[in-house]
């Protein structure tokens, strides 16, 4: 545990140091930054019209689909906002960038994971947590210490399992060796599938989404919340599908590591 | 402090012809050009020595220095280093450590340089007290004041050099790896890194130094090991190396007028004088433990008006020649392999 406290103390000193790098030397990108947090922002405004014609789909009230959505945004602004280092991995691998990193006693994935920042991030987490407030108020959830705590750990568990397919899926790079065709962006993509109740897709869709786990971003945890038969049983073990997911990825990336050649002159 | 037992690394690389049907064949059935960096080296590094670790371009000396590392895996092989294996023991061997590669920076680029040796400071997790007093004694030598406030990407090379040495040392490695760590230097810079260099032995530290610089060489390690396509052919000490195989110079003149027939070989026993491609440029080579190249141009004066000189060091791949040539091989048998 102190050992994990440690981490993320260095963690968050890599990623200040992005952040002053940015606001201190690079007044270019801040002004890049300023504007596009701006847009996004002005995007939320669009938005709540928008969410006021959402209709019901099936036993799914208005706010409950609402929830599932504003869990997935919340879920990719941490992952960008904190972990957008992620992104640039085949970039690392493939142009040697990881020599020094693995000279370092500090995790190789933590390092790339805390290079850099994503802005945008910044502006999805807003709206996340602003859907998710409004939302709280509307589903039918008595709220008190015990349900708020379960959401509260159920949106960290989605968190983390968005998290770890982020990371598994860009670690693909240490066996593909090439910096361009991803599979890491095509999953990123099936996961504004996820935003969604998977109901109202076909089976193929679905099995997909629980394969993938992207399901546990958001569908998953909050029919648990709202108590939805087979679907809220399942979401009762988001927490744990969250440890695995990140184990097997962690597991994943040091398997690819043993793969890095680095680059020769 | 260093073990390699058969170090080995053979690179894939995907031989992936161009055009469309190609590219699905590849897919279907990937095919591969393999290509051996590192041939089964053996390799045995005692505390406190200093070793140079030559040979010409494409050798393999990167590769192991990265192996050595724990950077890459080897293909097959033993490695101890501190007595652990350094790519499954990462964080501990990192400790042991200290890495620098001449060709790129260790330091975040849109930083300052004090800014990422207090990062360095974190992820090694060096006490405050400790990581004051080590650059303190880093100061004098490589003259960091000036340095620590400058952003890395805005430093000269010689300056991000010496920067990214501060970074390599600053946890204070029993072991540093330098791949390469005066190239691109000028003179006063190299210099200086040479100096820093010799220091850095005296402490103790052991020393493992891939360059193509004999300079390096002599002035700072005191074993030689050369590597030639992935294999040693020579291990031994710097002397038998400096004074058999490293010993001539050349100094190459370009004269006012035409002089043919120049032969400086009375004023300079056992020179020898070249004609260079016109008449008037001409080469003289010269043991440098005999005669200095002022003698040279002193000498050569006396002939001729010169415009306009180079001189040639001798060079690693000239050494390398002359392993191969047999020229030391009758001296050191047992130390060829
Ligand atoms: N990551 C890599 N992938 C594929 N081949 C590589 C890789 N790194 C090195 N090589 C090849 O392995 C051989 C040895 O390379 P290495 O970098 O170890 O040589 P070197 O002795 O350091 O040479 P130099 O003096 O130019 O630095 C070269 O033929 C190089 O092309
Ligand atoms: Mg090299």
């Amino acid at each position: 545990m102190r050992e994990a406290a440690a981490l993320a103390r260095i963690y968050l000193r890599m990623l200040l140091g992005y952040v002053r790098a940015v606001l201190e030397y690079r007044t270019d990108a801040l002004i890049l930054v300023l504007a596009s947090v701006l847009t996004q922002l002005a995007g939320i405004v669009f938005l709540t019209t928008v969410f006021a014609q959402v209709p019901a789909l099936g036993d799914w009230q208005r706010w409950e689909v609402i929830w599932i959505f504003a869990m997935v945004v919340l879920a990719e602004g941490i992952g960008s906002l904190c972990f957008e280092g992620t992104w640039h991995l085949a970039l690392y691998i493939n142009l040697g960038g990881l020599d020094y990193l693995m000279v370092r006693p500090y995790p190789v994935a933590l390092q790339v994971m805390g290079s850099t920042l994503g802005p945008n991030g910044f502006s999805n987490a807003v709206l996340g947590l602003a859907l998710l407030g409004v939302a709280a108020t509307r589903v039918d959830v008595d709220w008190g210490p015990v349900t708020v705590g379960w959401a509260v750990l159920l949106m960290l568990s989605g968190v983390l399992v968005k998290l770890a397919i982020s990371l598994a899926s860009n670690t693909t790079a240490f066996w593909l060796r090439s910096p361009s065709s991803s599979p890491a962006g095509t999953v990123h993509t099936l996961g504004d599938l996820a935003r969604y109740p998977i109901t109202v897709y076909s089976t193929g869709v679905r099995a997909v989404l629980v394969v993938i786990p992207l399901a546990f971003v958001g569908y998953f945890p909050a029919a648990s919340l709202f108590g939805k038969g087979t679907a809220g049983t399942i979401g009762a073990f988001t927490p744990l599908v969250a440890a695995a997911c990140i184990a097997g990825a962690w597991a994943y990336f040091r398997a690819g590591m043993r793969r890095y050649d680095s680059v020769g002159n | 402090m260093i073990e390699a037992r058969g170090l080995t690394k053979v690179f894939r690389r995907a031989d992936k012809p161009p055009g469309l049907a190609a590219s699905v064949r590849h897919l279907v059935r990937p095919r591969y050009a393999e290509h051996t960096a590192v041939a089964g080296i053996d390799l045995s590094i005692g505390a406190g020595e200093a070793v140079a670790y030559v040979g010409p371009n494409g050798a393999g000396k990167s590769t192991t220095v990265k192996m050595l590392t724990g950077i890459v895996h080897p293909t097959a092989g033993e490695i101890r280093v501190c007595g652990l294996d350094p790519h499954r023991n990462r964080h501990a061997n990192a400790r042991n450590i200290g890495v620098l590669f001449g060709q790129r920076t260790q330091l975040w680029w849109d930083l300052p340089v004090r800014d990422s040796l207090a990062l360095l400071r974190d992820i090694y997790r060096i006490p405050e007290r400790r990581y004051r007093a080590r650059l303190d004694e880093l100061e004098p030598v490589l003259g960091l004041a000036g340095l620590l406030p400058v952003l890395a990407r805005k430093l000269s090379l010689g300056q991000r050099m010496r920067a990214d040495l501060a970074a390599a040392l600053l946890h204070d490695p029993r072991v540093v790896y330098l791949d390469e760590p005066t190239i691109g230097l000028d003179v006063t810079a190299r210099d200086a890194m040479r100096g820093f260099l010799r220091d850095l032995r005296r402490t103790g530290t052991t020393l493992m130094i891939t360059t193509h610089d004999l300079g390096d060489i002599e002035e700072v390690c005191d074993r030689i090991v050369i590597l030639d396509a992935g294999r040693i052919i020579y291990d031994g000490p710097v002397t038998a190396i400096k004074d058999r195989l490293a010993r001539d110079r050349a100094v190459h003149f370009t004269l006012a007028d035409a002089c043919p027939g120049v032969d400086l070989s009375t004023d300079l026993p056992g020179s020898r004088t070249v004609a260079g491609e016109d008449e008037r440029r001409v080469s003289v080579v010269f043991d440098r433990f005999v005669h200095g190249a002022g003698d040279v141009l002193a000498a050569m004066a006396r002939h001729a008006r010169v415009v306009d000189l180079s001189i040639d060091e001798p060079s690693i791949d000239d050494v390398v020649r002359r392993v191969y040539a047999g020229a030391i091989g009758d001296a050191l048998p047992d130390r060829v392999r």
